[in-house]
């Protein structure tokens, strides 16, 4: 990639994430809550986790392993996110010392 | 042991591993995925905390203000992207433009420390405090975990400006710029995982 067009795809993935952020704002404020928005939600902070992992630290083509655990990270606390808001009771269960 | 593996005595050391294709070190990694871990672990108590508190974790957000987190957002992304600039003008040789985008990331990161004072000012006038409830105490606890990382993160910025205004570094050697951005790609990634969780999930 030229020096160029690798500067024009960090100028656009900085504004992605700006956009994904307003959207979020959007979302905290007007959205009605619900197993949607709760999706929308995870995949908006898996989409900015991917950017950054991949783009901003430069992970896309690097070390395997790194990238591999990095990257993981953003599926893991997304699904979470979807885990935890259909199964409340199960995981309050599991994690209950009595 | 083979000296002939040893460095010698002034030579350029480094945990560079260029062969195995990892940006910055294999240290700067080590206090990366320790740091990623502790934030999980917070992100754990969290989850857990909310299925034990489902009520409590429904109005919480509401409460907070989500202006402040949004704004917060915007300028630790900005911030991330500003040092992303500052490495590729040292890659091109562009000392003094890199300084000026890293100058612009520690102006993103004084402003984070200021807005998250006047919000916890204003949680403290609205009677939010860390005993309010479970989730309060949740967003202080990682809230504040979070504040000393972006100090502490801007203080190693400065110190990276400084160390590019006296010379150490040049378009192929400046492997302690690239550790500091990688730092602070960390510091984002932990707070774009703190807004929706804190924020915006009901």
């Amino acid at each position: 990639m030229t020096k160029q067009a690798e500067i024009k795809l960090i100028d656009t993935l900085w504004i992605v994430l700006i956009c994904l952020t307003l959207f979020s704002a959007w979302m905290a404020e007007r959205a009605e809550p619900g197993f949607i928005s709760i999706v929308i939600m995870a995949a908006v902070l898996a989409i900015k986790g991917r950017i950054i992992v991949d783009h901003f630290m430069e992970l896309k083509h690097a070390n395997k392993f790194i990238r591999t655990l990095m990257r993981a990270y953003f599926y893991v606390i997304p699904a979470l996110i979807i885990i935890v808001y259909l199964y409340p009771d199960q995981i309050a269960r599991w994690t209950s010392l009595s | 042991m083979n000296q002939a593996t040893l460095p010698n005595p002034g030579q350029h050391f480094s945990f560079t591993t260029h062969s195995k294709n990892i940006p910055g070190n294999l240290a700067i990694w080590a206090a990366i995925l320790s740091e990623m871990s502790e934030f999980a672990v917070m992100f754990i108590v969290y989850f857990i905390a909310r299925v034990h508190n489902p009520e409590l974790f429904f109005e919480g957000p509401t409460r907070l203000n989500t202006l402040a987190g949004t704004a917060n957002t915007l300028i630790m992304l900005s911030s991330s992207f500003f040092v992303v600039r500052s490495v590729m003008a040292v890659r091109d040789d562009q000392l003094k433009a890199a300084t000026r985008w890293l100058w612009g990331a520690v102006a993103c990161g004084i402003l984070y420390l200021i807005i998250k004072y006047l919000e916890y000012r204003w949680n403290a006038a609205q009677g939010l405090e860390t005993e309010t409830n479970i989730f309060y105490g949740v967003y202080y606890y990682v809230t504040f975990n979070h504040f000393l990382h972006v100090g502490w993160g801007t203080a190693g910025l400065v110190w990276v400006i400084y160390r590019i205004n006296s010379g150490f570094y040049t378009k192929t050697e400046h492997e302690g710029l690239v550790n500091m951005a990688l730092y602070w790609h960390m510091i984002d990634l932990a707070w774009i995982t703190i807004f929706p969780l804190l924020y915006v999930i009901r």
